[in-house]
């Protein structure tokens, strides 16, 4: 299987080549472009009843995952997520894992295993539904966030940054969520929560915070009539 | 101040480089990230004046970011799509639609202008600041698209919505597009601001109410 | 098959067609046919692309109505009504039922700007959503756009409409798509970036992110997973199914997953 990101980084979308059959491709749902015909499309809900329905409720990913299976070499699929903006691929190598924002998995190969269990992001994302996703195992991981993707290489010096931009970052690495600048900051700033981190590792954020965008739409939704 | 702009044009974000003890005054929320010996505080009381909250329309508070004790960096982006650019102030200033404000030196005095602009973006939420400095300074302006600096020689006709700041040396007044009222509307295009003179006018090349409706009509309603 | 190799280019520009040879009697020139192209910049590509037109005096661009963006003042703006040309009565009569039930699904107004200039001037234009610009000079082929992708024209080029039937209302967009022929310039929009994709035999595109099609190709419309369960679970609502051979275009993005994941995160 081989893989290439075009359109970076504002529409990034994946081509896939599958060079065998029964090759497998795990996507979220929505994410297909478009396909050779004979790939074979499964919608099923991912890891089991239990932690795909705590994912739900907690907001985030949605429970189902589609699978799709090459049926012959050389054929393509074409992979895109909702928001405008940057797709990132890490190949994970067994050792390693990847904290990943909910909303921002989009793909992987089978043998990736994504961690709802894990409950110690407890507060990251305060209220917003979104929680964090541990990715552990072998393989591709393709995830996007709205807007352009930053990495920033964490050293002794750790990092701020905005917790509505948080995308990524890789196992290591510690972080505490605090609000910045006391009380009144909190609601005049504009800022709200922000995540110090610390350590050694890597840090995807995006330049773009999808609740803004949600806060600019919002007033041009129809109304509701009673 | 030292600016480097990356992600163009669709999701600029800016990386302001402070000197020690240096400050960089943005609007709130622009923050995305920054070094972890950066100060933020927030402006109020009579540092406030001159920004009024318009009718139905945003407030607009700031925030100062400062280097302490060492260099520092922050991180700032405006919360829609679309490019950002750096302008070097002149002695007349700027005229820079109030959602398209990122960031400014701390010398540069910014204040809401009323009277004259109410018709600008009718009922939108938007006004218009005025951004004047003595000595030099800069200011960051963030679009919705891509930016597109256009020369006003004589004279020329933009849409409302898709005007990001201007030098004040040129005379402008807002009016309909087409012949008519009819012809305005069926032409679709709203408000168009004529402009007159010499100078330079920054476009961005998407319009954010456009988009909005667009966008927006088929969400689900709100409750 | 689709080439992987293809590069994410929007389609190639057509080099401005040959002078025909000039009649023995002095007449006034004839000029290509179709126009001479207009001279034009499309320029913050891929992501916010806006169009900008130099217009000499005689010339006249067409574009769908509030795409403008700037002008100079002597440039001439006039408004009409988007049925083709040299539409009879029953023909704006069907163009106008179209466009009512087009105002329900969302999608282009029925309206256009006439564009035209006394003395050389500029007009911009940009489309509502983000995206890349194409040019394509047409001669005498048949392309079929998505109705949103539609920017700008000139020339001796006809717009018809195709209206997919009310099975295809049930799809929020491509239910409109525009047969495009003659000989002309041509502007179009995509939502992210512009892939074709060479089809030979069968391929599948989700509906949201085909920008158009051209060549012998024929197309049904199916939901993507099969079944109740596909269709409501998958996330991919309707696709569709290309049989023969032809070219494909797609876009990178797609507005009804933008929507979906704009709902998500809106929550009530």
């Amino acid at each position: 299987m081989r893989y290439q990101i075009l359109d970076k980084p504002e529409f990034s979308v994946v081509q896939v080549h599958f060079d065998a059959p029964g090759e497998q491709m795990l996507c979220e749902p929505d994410a297909m472009v478009a396909k050779d015909s004979a790939i074979e499309m499964k919608t099923q809900m991912q890891g089991g009843l239990l932690s795909a329905a705590k994912r739900k409720l907690l907001g985030g990913e949605s429970i189902f995952q589609n699978t799709f299976t090459a049926s012959q070499p050389g054929q393509t699929l074409w992979l895109a997520p909702g928001p405008e903006g940057d797709v990132e691929v890490l190949e994970l190598n067994g050792t390693q894992g990847v904290f990943l924002q909910s909303g921002a998995y989009m793909a992987s190969a089978p043998t990736v295993e994504l961690d709802t269990k894990w409950g110690g992001a407890k507060g990251f994302f305060s209220g917003t539904g979104l929680f964090l996703l541990r990715c552990v195992g072998q393989g591709p991981l393709f995830f996007n966030c709205y807007g352009g993707m930053h990495a920033v290489d964490v050293g002794p010096g750790g990092y701020i940054c905005d917790t509505s931009h948080v995308v990524a970052f890789t196992e290591g690495l510690q972080y505490s969520v605090t609000k910045v600048g006391g009380l009144k900051s909190l609601f005049f700033s504009g800022e709200g929560l922000v995540c110090n981190f610390q350590g050694q590792g890597r840090l995807w954020i995006s330049t773009r915070n999808s609740a803004s965008l949600a806060a600019f739409i919002a007033p041009y939704r129809p109304r509701k009539r009673n | 101040m030292q600016v480097e702009i990356g992600y163009r044009p669709a999701h600029s974000m800016a990386r302001v480089m402070l000197q020690p003890n240096e400050a960089v005054v943005a609007e709130s929320g622009a923050m995305v990230g920054m070094s972890t010996n950066v100060h933020m505080q927030t402006q109020s009381g009579g540092l406030m004046k001159g920004l009024k909250r318009m009718f139905g329309g945003e407030s607009f508070f700031r925030n100062t970011f400062t280097a302490q004790g060492a260099a520092g960096e922050v991180l700032l982006a405006q919360s829609l799509p679309g490019d950002m650019v750096t302008l070097d102030m002149t002695p007349n200033g700027y005229f820079i639609q109030s959602s398209s404000y990122v960031a400014s030196t701390p010398n540069v005095n910014i204040e809401t202008k009323v009277g004259g602009f109410r018709s600008f973006f009718a009922g939108e939420g938007v006004f218009i600041l005025k951004a004047t400095a003595e000595g030099p300074g800069q200011c960051l302006v963030g679009a919705f698209g891509g930016i597109q600096e256009l020369v006003c020689d004589g004279n020329l006709v933009i849409d409302t919505g898709h005007l990001v700041c201007w030098d004040s040396t040129l005379e402008y007044s807002v009016g309909k597009s087409g012949a008519g009222w009819i012809a305005s509307f069926l032409s679709g295009e709203g408000l168009v601001c004529h402009f007159r003179g010499q100078g330079r006018i920054w476009i961005q090349t998407r319009n954010p109410s456009e988009y909005g409706t667009t966008v927006g009509r088929m969400l689900p309603p709100a409750g | 098959m689709e080439n992987p190799q293809m590069p994410g280019q929007p389609m190639p520009a057509q080099p401005p067609p040959q002078q025909q040879p000039m009649p023995a009697q002095p007449q006034p020139q004839a000029g290509p046919a179709g126009g001479a192209p207009i001279a034009h910049e499309i320029t913050h590509g891929p992501s916010f692309a806006m169009l900008r037109v130099d217009l000499q005096p005689g010339q006249t661009v067409i574009a769908e109505a509030g795409s403008m963006v700037a002008r100079n003042q002597h440039v001439d703006m006039e408004v009409k009504m988007n049925a083709g040309r040299g539409a009879g009565f029953f023909a704006k009569l069907k163009a106008f039922f179209i466009a009512m039930i087009r105002k329900v699904v969302g999608g282009e107004t029925f309206f256009v700007n006439h564009f035209s200039a006394p003395q050389p001037g500029s007009v911009w234009v940009a489309p509502t959503l983000s995206g890349q610009i194409a040019y394509r000079r047409m001669n005498g082929e048949t392309l079929v756009l998505s109705s949103g992708a539609y920017v700008a024209h000139s020339g001796d080029i006809d717009l018809k409409m195709k209206f997919g039937g009310l099975k295809s209302l049930l799809m929020k967009e491509g239910a409109f798509m525009l047969e495009i022929s003659g000989v002309g310039d041509l502007w179009f929009n995509s939502y992210g970036g512009i892939h074709a994709i060479d089809v030979n035999g069968t391929y599948v595109v989700d509906n949201g992110h085909l920008v158009g099609y051209e060549g012998n190709l024929t197309y049904t419309m199916k939901s993507a997973g099969g079944g109740m369960m596909g269709l409501v679970a998958s996330g991919e609502g309707i696709v569709a199914e290309f049989s023969g051979q032809g070219r494909v275009y797609i876009q990178s993005r797609n507005l009804s997953s933008l929507v979906s994941w704009l709902t998500g995160i809106m929550g009530g």
